[in-house]
């Protein structure tokens, strides 16, 4: 393991989600200006596919929803875990970074990748190798070592999307709701952010119920 | 009448309170006197931009072009004008929206006319490099950073990245691999913060009109009859008028297509203004006029689809050089019956070249009539002028 664990409770989360209420707490500023920018970049973030081993496909409905033609950008945080996922995900976007899971068949993916969109730098990194997985204070490490605005990492197969210390992070969860070990029920999520100049409309798209539903987060720099 | 003479007639037309239209259009049909300085204000006369009165032209301009300054606002930056209206049913649309009411849905919709019209437009006449030179007066939004470039929209540019790779007690490398690059940018860069390239104007304005008349949106081919307007009026040697080439081209350019509409509309094709009558009109005259050469693209089989469709269409703006298109559109703008010397230009130019079809089998007519030969247009034109004196014949 390359990073140990710092341990400082601060107590100094401006919103830290639950596994259920992450949508509750977050900085939503309704009637937020220009929902549709002219230079909107889109960038999707998924990964934890997990193509074939735990599950056969992403669902249809995602599958519908990703058009290709909209989205400029995919940024996958790995285990994706076969080339023909990747195939899948450049026919969506032409370009299209990865970094490196536990399973991925490909090993000369990154291990973390630092991606420049307008003004924000993110940092994308499969979480595996941050210990405790998804703790929030670890992943701060990362965050500062990369010098990053936004942290992106999977591997829980749990949404997550917090600010803290005025840096966000973003977990997309599995895009098919593939099995984990530690997670009883895992509902297939992916994140879509719009990226302006100074701000990133993020939209999280879950299946719930067979049904797709959206909620719309918004962080400032 | 001598050329003075005629230079004086234009001053003299163009100077008076009331401009006589009719008497403009029998001047400038014979060409416009001059070294072409005049062109802007006839072209605006001819299609009936400018009112005929002086008087009425300050506020009319004043007017039309504040109109043009809020179309530009409204529709290139739709979320802040229909943002009170949307708020409500923001909260419900998000990008990947199937609903077709969904304003992700138009605004992907408006990007697919949008990417047409950047192709297009950057290979806009390439003869000359004014389309590819910075415009003296770009829309001041976009200089200013307040608005995005429309081609920045459909630009594909990969993000720049760089990996991080971890060795030893935890140095830390990182490497920058792929640098944010822009593919489409190919010879034509815009011209960065402070300027606008003058092709960027033009794709503003057929993005425009495309936005303004849905149903008709954009056609291939627009681009190229944008082209010489949108150059006369830019290169206004008055600077108050140049100023405003882009709100006037825009509105000219409406006019303009509000008469040959019908020939960039597939489902009017056989409707009796479509082009398809209009080539059969063609091909009638050149029958009257020379039996011979009709008779030989009949047996060859040229039907006028493989080389008149392109034309007519375009108003001859691909088959010469521009000074020469410009010369010629100041007959056919100053035409009584708009469009009807246009046929009969065609048919001069088919029976100019007779000697050469008469003695040529079906590829060489063929690749004589798509690429037609470098001529003098003033022999066309006059040969034209000689077939609509006659009138009509044997139709």
């Amino acid at each position: 393991m390359t990073i140990v664990c710092e341990r400082k409770r601060g107590g100094d989360y401006l919103y830290h989600l639950g596994r259920n209420s992450y949508c509750s707490s977050v900085a939503r500023k309704k009637g937020a200006k220009c929902s549709v920018s002219q230079a909107a970049e889109l960038v999707l973030v998924l990964g934890d596919l997990h193509i074939p081993h735990r599950i056969a496909t992403l669902p249809a409905k995602f599958r519908k929803l990703l058009s290709p033609g909209r989205i400029q950008h995919i940024l996958c945080t790995g285990n994706l875990c076969t080339r023909e996922s990747f195939d899948y995900l450049k026919t969506v976007a032409a370009d299209v970074h990865v970094v490196r899971g536990d399973f991925d068949d490909n090993l000369s993916y990154p291990e973390q990748k630092v991606v420049t969109v307008g003004q924000f730098r993110i940092g994308l990194c499969h979480g595996h190798q941050i210990v405790p997985w998804g703790d929030p204070d670890a992943l701060a490490i990362v965050q500062r070592q990369l010098d990053v605005d936004i942290l992106i990492t999977g591997h829980t197969h749990k949404f997550e999307a917090y600010e803290h210390e005025n840096k966000f992070y973003i977990n997309p969860g599995s895009g098919t709701g593939a099995y984990h070990p530690l997670e009883k029920f895992v509902i297939p999520s992916f994140v879509l952010m719009d990226i302006q100049s100074s701000t990133v409309v993020t939209y999280v798209y879950q299946l719930i119920d067979n049904e797709v539903k959206v909620e719309r987060i918004e962080f400032k720099k | 009448m001598s050329y003075r003479e005629r230079m004086q007639r234009l001053e003299l037309l163009l100077g008076e309170a009331v401009i006589n239209l009719e008497q403009l259009k029998e001047l400038v049909f014979h060409g416009l006197p001059g070294d072409g300085s005049a062109r802007p204000l006839v072209w605006r006369l001819l299609l009936n931009y400018l009112p005929a009165s002086r008087e009425e032209w300050g506020p009319f301009l004043a007017k039309k072009r504040t109109n043009y300054g809020n179309f530009v606002a409204d529709l290139l930056q739709p979320c802040c004008a229909a943002e009170e209206a949307a708020d409500a049913a923001e909260e419900a649309d998000h990008p990947l929206n199937p609903n077709p009411d969904s304003r992700w849905q138009q605004f992907f919709r408006d990007n697919e006319v949008l990417l047409q019209i950047d192709k297009d437009v950057r290979r806009l006449l390439p003869e000359i490099a004014f389309f590819q030179s910075a415009t003296k007066y770009p829309c001041e939004q976009i200089v200013s950073g307040a608005m995005a470039r429309l081609h920045e929209r459909v630009g594909y540019v990969s993000l720049q990245a760089g990996s991080i790779v971890k060795r030893g007690i935890g140095l830390i490398t990182k490497t920058s691999t792929g640098t944010s690059s822009s593919s489409s940018d190919g010879g034509c860069r815009p011209n960065n913060k402070g300027g606008e390239s003058h092709w960027e104007v033009v794709e503003r304005i057929l993005f425009v009109y495309a936005k303004l008349n849905p149903g008709q949106s954009y056609v291939q081919g627009m681009n190229e009859i944008m082209g010489p307007l949108y150059y006369v009026l830019a290169t206004d040697a008055d600077e108050e008028w140049a100023r405003w080439a882009e709100a006037d081209t825009f509105y000219i350019f409406t006019h303009l297509m509000g008469e040959v509409r019908d020939f960039f509309i597939r489902s009017l094709d056989n409707s009796t203004s479509g082009i398809r009558r209009m080539m059969e009109i063609l091909m009638r005259r050149v029958g009257g006029r020379d039996t011979q050469v009709a008779r030989l693209l009949a047996q060859q089989e040229i039907h006028p689809q493989y080389y008149a469709f392109r034309w007519i269409t375009l108003l001859l703006s691909q088959e010469f050089p521009l000074p020469d298109v410009l010369r010629i559109w100041d007959s056919l703008l100053a035409d009584r019956k708009r469009f009807d010397f246009l046929v009969d230009l065609c048919c001069a130019m088919i029976i100019h070249v007779r000697g050469e079809l008469l003695s040529g089998d079906f590829a060489t007519n063929m690749k004589l009539l798509q690429n037609y030969p470098p001529i003098d247009v003033r022999d066309i034109l006059a040969l034209a002028s000689t077939f609509s004196e006659k009138g009509v014949v044997a139709e």
